[in-house]
């Protein structure tokens, strides 16, 4: 029975402290967190073994900017849905990951009510 | 138990503070180099996500302050605002009125911004950079103030070594203090030695204490390491980590480094099987590694299984009759965890089935001495088809051991407890003289036993290992396992059991190879300590 099974979430985000909220809040919502990622490079790696059935994603990220790893995901498995949580809210950015397939965005500081509307939303547009 | 609140106040002041070393280390080397484009980016980084989680705790000023230097470092960025003098003072001040606002966090008076330096931000994010001669000098009475230290420092190892070394010395002169105390049955000498006796004692759990690190500095190392063996050897790996909270002595951890890659690296090349063969046996197509600490009072036991193919005992025992180590007969002989020993033997190696990488078995003798040097043991399980474990047994620390003391003659020895079976007590009639060895039978096991008196008085070469030179009916014998292997030690007297300090044997005894070292006991009289891993493998050899 696949709708009993808990979605699975990956994490990128290159501050430990988002990373720590977003995953309690995550958790305490009934999601499974497959992984958390720091960098895109690790982000890419992990998308790839551990195929989540989302991936929330930073803008800003050491090594490539999130929107490479955006397209990294998307290009290796389209199926994997990618909400982008950010602190950017350049309007050119948010179009760019609408683009390039992001359902979401979320801008932080975000409430738990906005982040867990919109993977909630992500995985009604199935 | 804390609160999630507190935890992220913790988990975000840690963060905070480690951006702002970060930031003052990059800000220092951009003033070298204000072109470097990935430094700026870095830093935009930086103060981004220190801006955006403060945001989200609720530290407004922290928030403010590093949004308003995240725009102008985006400006200098962009190359709308030059960094020049002036600005870069400004943005020191700015990153120096961060560290202090973080630091200041659980301080019960809040560190609110200098309006001035606000105001600077401000002309410098708003303005053209010509118009910097607004800006107006920033009271530093922060920096100057109270320069606040970071409650851990760093200490170079040697001088805890030092320490360590000192503490040992210091707690045999306490021993002998202590004994000629009794002897002299003086209450004030008594008094005195016994808190001398506290307190050396606690002095020496605070230096082991301060030497210690959690296994996971080491453990944590190794999801890196496992995920790009698997990708060279072109195999799935699941890698299971637990116990990185266990604490061991951090020379200890550092001396098994190398074995544990070792081992690791041995389990995924030669231990667990391609995903196809995998299929094939009903195994997940991904294997299994497993590492794991737990603490046994004072030993910490290492782990490292493997799902894999497991090690063939008849190969095993076929090598060890090619490689000449024993005629075939006695190979078919030997105890199952006996064969499996034989894979530390130094040039032991079952490589002719895997000649294309080093094959299993090779450098196994280099783990054995890393881990035999420290006072640990190691030992192997493995099953056909299903595994292999090995388990290392370290000491968590190095300067005190428990051991066992007992006399042959009026000499005093100490065997590690590390290497310590059990004690039995055997009549005479049950040793058995097998060539120029004694044996018998304890619990269903036919063990070697050593007659230490007569190996002590003797060459090593000319211990006769003859039933007739035992005195009296009955034998107490220590039963030692090194090695996966047991072996029996006959003693005139059994002692006691007391924590050790040992040193190591100057020259010219270092050259006989059954002691490990010296210890002074509390009465003044030395008591040697024997090497049970040199024992074990000469008389093993002689088997």
């Amino acid at each position: 029975m696949e709708i009993t099974e808990k979605k699975r979430i990956l994490i990128v985000d290159d501050s430990f402290y988002m990373r720590t909220m977003l995953k309690n809040m995550l958790l305490d919502a009934g999601y499974d967190v497959v992984g958390e990622a720091p960098d895109g490079k690790t982000a890419l790696e992990m998308a790839r073994d551990k195929v989540p059935d989302l991936v929330t994603l930073d803008v800003i990220l050491p090594d490539n900017t999130g929107l490479d790893v955006l397209k990294g995901i998307k290009q290796d498995n389209p199926e994997i849905k990618v909400v982008i949580v950010s602190a950017v809210g350049q309007e050119v950015i948010m179009n760019e990951a609408a683009e390039y397939g992001a359902l979401h965005y979320i801008i932080k500081p975000f409430s738990e009510d906005k982040v867990l509307e919109a993977l909630t939303n992500a995985f009604k547009e199935e | 138990m804390k609160s999630r609140d507190q935890e992220y106040k913790e988990i975000f002041i840690a963060e905070a503070l480690e951006y702002y070393d970060a930031l003052n280390r990059h800000i220092s080397d951009l003033e070298k180099s204000p072109e470097d484009e990935q430094l700026l980016a870095e830093i935009f980084r930086l103060l981004h996500n220190l801006k955006a989680n403060a945001k989200a705790i609720g530290y407004v000023s922290i928030a403010d302050v590093s949004h308003k230097l995240e725009t102008a470092f985006g400006l200098i960025r962009n190359k709308e605002l030059n960094f020049s003098d002036e600005v870069v003072t400004v943005l020191f001040d700015g990153i120096d009125m961060l560290g202090e606002m973080i630091t200041n966090i659980d301080s019960p008076k809040e560190v609110e911004p200098s309006p001035a330096l606000l105001r600077n931000l401000d002309i410098i994010v708003n303005s053209i950079s010509e118009n910097t001669a607004e800006l107006s000098k920033v009271q530093k009475y922060y920096t100057s103030k109270n320069l606040s230290l970071s409650d851990l420092i760093y200490i170079q190892i040697k001088k805890l070594d030092h320490l360590l070394n000192l503490v040992g010395e210091l707690i045999i002169d306490r021993d002998r203090i202590v004994s000629i105390s009794k002897e002299l049955d003086n209450e004030d000498l008594k008094n005195v030695s016994a808190h001398l006796y506290r307190i050396t004692d606690e002095l020496q759990y605070s230096v082991m204490d301060a030497r210690l690190v959690n296994v996971g500095s080491l453990f944590n190392k190794f999801p890196r390491i496992v995920r790009d063996i698997a990708v060279a050897e072109k195999k799935e790996i699941n890698l299971e980590i637990s116990g990185q909270d266990i604490q061991i002595d951090r020379n200890i951890l550092q001396i098994i480094t190398d074995s544990l890659l070792h081992l690791m690296r041995n389990a995924i090349s030669h231990g667990i099987e391609k995903a196809d063969m995998r299929k094939k046996l009903k195994k997940t197509p991904q294997g299994n590694v497993f590492l794991s600490a737990q603490n046994d009072r004072d030993t910490v036991i290492l782990k490292l299984t493997d799902d894999g193919k497991g090690i063939d005992q008849q190969e095993v025992r076929k090598a060890i009759v090619q490689r000449g180590f024993l005629p075939a007969e006695a190979a078919e002989d030997l105890r199952e965890s006996e064969v499996l020993s034989y894979l530390f033997e130094p040039g032991f190696s079952l490589a002719k089935e895997v000649t294309e990488v080093s094959g299993r078995g090779v450098g196994l003798d280099v783990v054995k001495n890393a881990i035999d040097s420290i006072g640990g043991r190691i030992r192997v399980d493995s099953k056909k088809g299903e595994g292999t474990t090995f388990t290392l047994f370290l000491p968590t620390s190095i300067a005190v051991k428990g051991a066992l003391l007992c006399q042959v003659e009026e000499n005093f020895y100490a065997i590690p407890l590390m290497h310590t079976d059990s004690v039995v007590a055997l009549p005479s009639v049950e040793l058995h003289e097998v060539g120029d060895l004694l044996v018998a039978d304890i619990n269903g096991e036919t063990i070697t036993i050593v007659y230490l008196k007569e190996l002590f008085n003797s060459e090593l070469h000319e211990y006769s290992g003859k039933k007739s030179k035992l005195e009296g009916d009955v034998q107490n014998i220590i039963i030692v396992t090194y090695n996966n292997r047991k072996l029996g030690l006959i003693v005139d007297k059994l002692l006691r059991q007391q924590d050790i300090v040992i040193k190591a044997l100057s020259k010219p005894v270092n050259t006989i190879e059954i002691y490990a070292g010296v210890t002074l006991l509390g009465s003044g009289k030395v008591c040697l300590v024997l090497d049970v891993a040199a024992i074990t493998r000469y008389f093993i050899a002689r088997r």
